[in-house]
């Protein structure tokens, strides 16, 4: 009676084995699960493996078990979206209500819960897809809500249309194909990765190797000899630097995060930085872009030999990159493109790479096109699959 | 391997609050004698569960902790060639040089699996060691048997041990290690659940205080941009450290920015200044 049950788990992406099928089946004949709840648990302890899939798992059995409708994953993507975007919004209140058409005071009343099912409901008002109207979403248009209405600092105005950020992610589903088969699983990241720990021999022999130290004691008809060998030591440095900042970037952020952690675990001597967009005079140590900046010309003085790894989506508006005043942070300082500053910090490391969590068969058709060939003339770029991985990997490591 | 005879059901102990869903997810594993694999944020209590298995079973309990260097072998066994080659040279110790069975120690893992009675065994932080020490681990743990190389002899498992492993989520572990494994995620633990939590290690606390203390707590773990988020262990710290504080004052917390040893709740001096602010504000 489960079969179909687990049928629709596959179906919906949670790879579950049939061996842990069948071992399910055994709990169930060894008398451990008698009520409903009990199945739930068992069910996903054996077959589920990991808490991505726990969301799914719940509202798959909620559907099959209690007859509770299966809710649209669009819907719940939608929401969670909106979720992601809200926080984004309060930290400007006021504009938020001007966006909204609401008196300041009157959304003071409004809960967070409240907000997300008001423009929920206005994001359903909107039966088909269309770029460029008057409505309130959409592509292009000239309403506040929308691709390239709204900026939280308040600066985003005209800009490139073309798409790429919010909402439009939202409707696309492109987060679909991120749960699934998108970019890297970090169980790959971790086997790419670690092809970057070259390991060279460098400092004094002071290890001693027992194998050869017995061989040649033997050797020697029983007279000790101790063979010494070098560390393995992984002199191996690296720099990061992670577009954080964004709506474009913000489907993406998990797997930055998973890159960012297998780096830490992977490298003796790691640096992170952050930048939002594109990398002009500063970045900066600390995720918020605040507290701690560091001047992009005092990479210069760096160990060269440092390995380069700068993740983002390059897309941007043209103007972003190649305008020496293109920032769209008011309070970032900018002294010439980031066109430049990026040629400059090429220059400054020659072995680096720009990883890109579009996967290529995206980046000619995409919002961001145009930059992202121009900044792959810079820097060697690679998609943040596993085979992107690997090759960047390769290109890391060559002398 | 059979156990003459069967376990009573875990049922947790007086200082491991135990939820329902998690007791139920251990029995099974048990009885399906499938490895347990927990998941969750730091201070969740992983590794305490162990002991508390171990505990209310009076089952003995063996810890690998496992070590970013470590391979499976060391796990398993050591063959100590260094003391072999000290008494081949100079004979002063009564082993006999020969028989290279006196110079293999058992792992960890060798022990659970020589004990005489059946055992707990807990591998801590198993996503610490690589991805090529789970694979390694793999057979051993499903054929409960590993072969010593240079004795060319096969330890197996007298009592198939309860095997508990734990991991910090920082790495992912491999889809063939999953799949011989039974899985739980400890979520954070609700408000409620931490109530018990704290009454299990401050019996005496008032229920004013473990009110006002708790609700700073949660409010505090909503501190945005904080990269280590105040977990259980920090609780119980911070508790401590309030209860120690004869100035202490359990109406006031939380209100005017009173929020007294906040460095023991964030640890990072970067979250620590964001928590200072967010109070503040």
């Amino acid at each position: 009676m489960f079969v179909p049950f687990f049928y629709e788990l596959r179906a919906h992406g949670i790879p579950i084995s049939p061996t842990a099928f069948l071992r399910l089946q055994k709990a169930l004949n060894l008398g451990l699960v008698t009520t409903l709840e009990d199945f739930y648990i068992a069910a996903r302890s054996i077959m589920v493996k990991s808490e991505r899939h726990f969301d799914v798992y719940d509202r798959l059995f909620a559907h099959y078990f209690e007859g509770v409708e299966f809710q649209d994953p669009l819907d719940k993507e939608l929401e969670d979206a909106v979720r992601s975007m809200l926080l984004e919004w309060l930290k400007d209140p006021k504009e938020l209500a001007n966006l909204l058409g609401l008196d300041p005071k009157e959304f003071n009343k409004y809960t967070p819960d409240e907000l997300v099912k008001y423009l929920l409901d206005r994001l359903k008002e909107q039966t088909e897809r269309h770029d460029g109207g008057s409505k309130w979403v959409g592509t292009g248009g000239t309403s506040p809500v929308g691709h390239s209405g709204y900026h939280p600092g308040g600066m985003r105005v005209g800009g490139a249309g073309g798409g790429g950020q919010a909402i439009k992610v939202a409707l696309e589903r492109r987060w679909k194909d991120y749960a699934f088969d998108g970019p890297i699983d970090a169980s790959q990241m971790s086997e790419g990765l670690k092809r970057l720990r070259h390991l060279k021999p460098e400092g004094p022999k002071d290890l001693v190797n027992i194998d050869k130290t017995i061989y040649q004691t033997m050797k020697n008809g029983g007279e000790v000899e101790i063979i010494f060998d070098r560390r393995l030591k992984d002199k191996l440095k690296v720099a990061l630097m992670m577009d954080n900042g964004g709506w474009s970037m913000d489907p993406y952020i998990d797997v930055c995060r998973t890159l960012f952690t297998y780096a830490t675990t992977n490298f003796k001597q790691l640096k992170t930085y952050y930048f939002h967009n594109c990398i002009y005079d500063r970045v900066y140590e600390d995720p918020q872009r605040s507290l701690r900046p560091r001047k992009t010309a005092d990479f210069v003085r760096d160990d060269p030999e440092t390995r380069l790894i700068i993740v983002g989506d390059a897309s941007m508006a043209p103007y972003e990159l190649g305008d020496d005043h293109g920032c769209i942070e008011y309070s970032e300082p900018q002294s010439r493109s980031g066109h430049w500053w990026l040629s400059f910090l090429a220059r400054t490391f020659p072995h680096s790479v720009w990883l890109n969590p579009k996967t290529r068969e995206y980046w000619e058709i995409t919002a961001g096109a145009y930059t992202i060939s121009k900044i792959a003339e810079i820097f060697p770029m690679f998609d943040l699959t596993l085979e992107g991985l690997e090759a960047a990997v390769k290109y890391l490591i060559k002398k | 391997m059979k156990d003459v005879k069967p376990l009573k059901e875990f049922e947790g102990t007086e200082s491991y609050v135990l939820d329902p869903e998690l007791r139920k997810i251990v029995n099974i594993s048990i009885a399906l004698e499938m490895p347990l694999l927990l998941k969750g944020e730091p201070g969740t209590g992983k590794t305490l569960l162990a002991h508390a298995i171990a505990q209310d079973l009076g089952l003995k309990l063996i810890v690998l902790n496992v070590k970013s260097s470590m391979k499976a072998v060391d796990a398993l066994y050591q063959y100590d060639t260094l003391t072999r080659l000290n008494d081949a040279r100079f004979g002063d110790s009564k082993r006999n040089v020969k028989n290279i069975e006196e110079y293999i120690r058992m792992g960890k893992i060798g022990q659970a699996f020589n004990s005489e009675a059946r055992v707990v065994l807990l591998i801590d932080e198993i996503d610490k060691a690589d991805s090529d020490f789970q694979d390694d681990l793999l057979d051993v743990l499903d054929q409960m048997s590993f072969d010593i190389i240079e004795i060319d002899k096969t330890i197996k498992a007298r009592h198939r041990p309860i095997v508990v492993i734990t991991s910090n989520a920082k790495k992912d572990l491999s889809d063939p290690f999953l799949g011989r494994c039974n899985f739980h995620h400890i979520a954070f633990p609700s408000a409620e659940i931490m109530h018990n939590i704290a009454k299990a290690h401050f019996p005496e606390i008032e229920k004013n205080v473990a009110n006002a203390v708790i609700n700073t707590f949660y409010h505090l773990r909503r501190v945005p941009n904080v990269e280590k988020k105040p977990s259980t262990r920090e609780l119980i710290n911070w508790i401590r450290a309030l209860q120690n504080d004869p100035g202490f004052n359990a109406g006031q917390l939380g209100k005017d920015g009173y929020v007294p040893y906040l460095g023991v709740l964030f640890k990072k001096s970067l979250d620590l200044e964001q928590a200072k602010m967010y109070i503040n504000s």
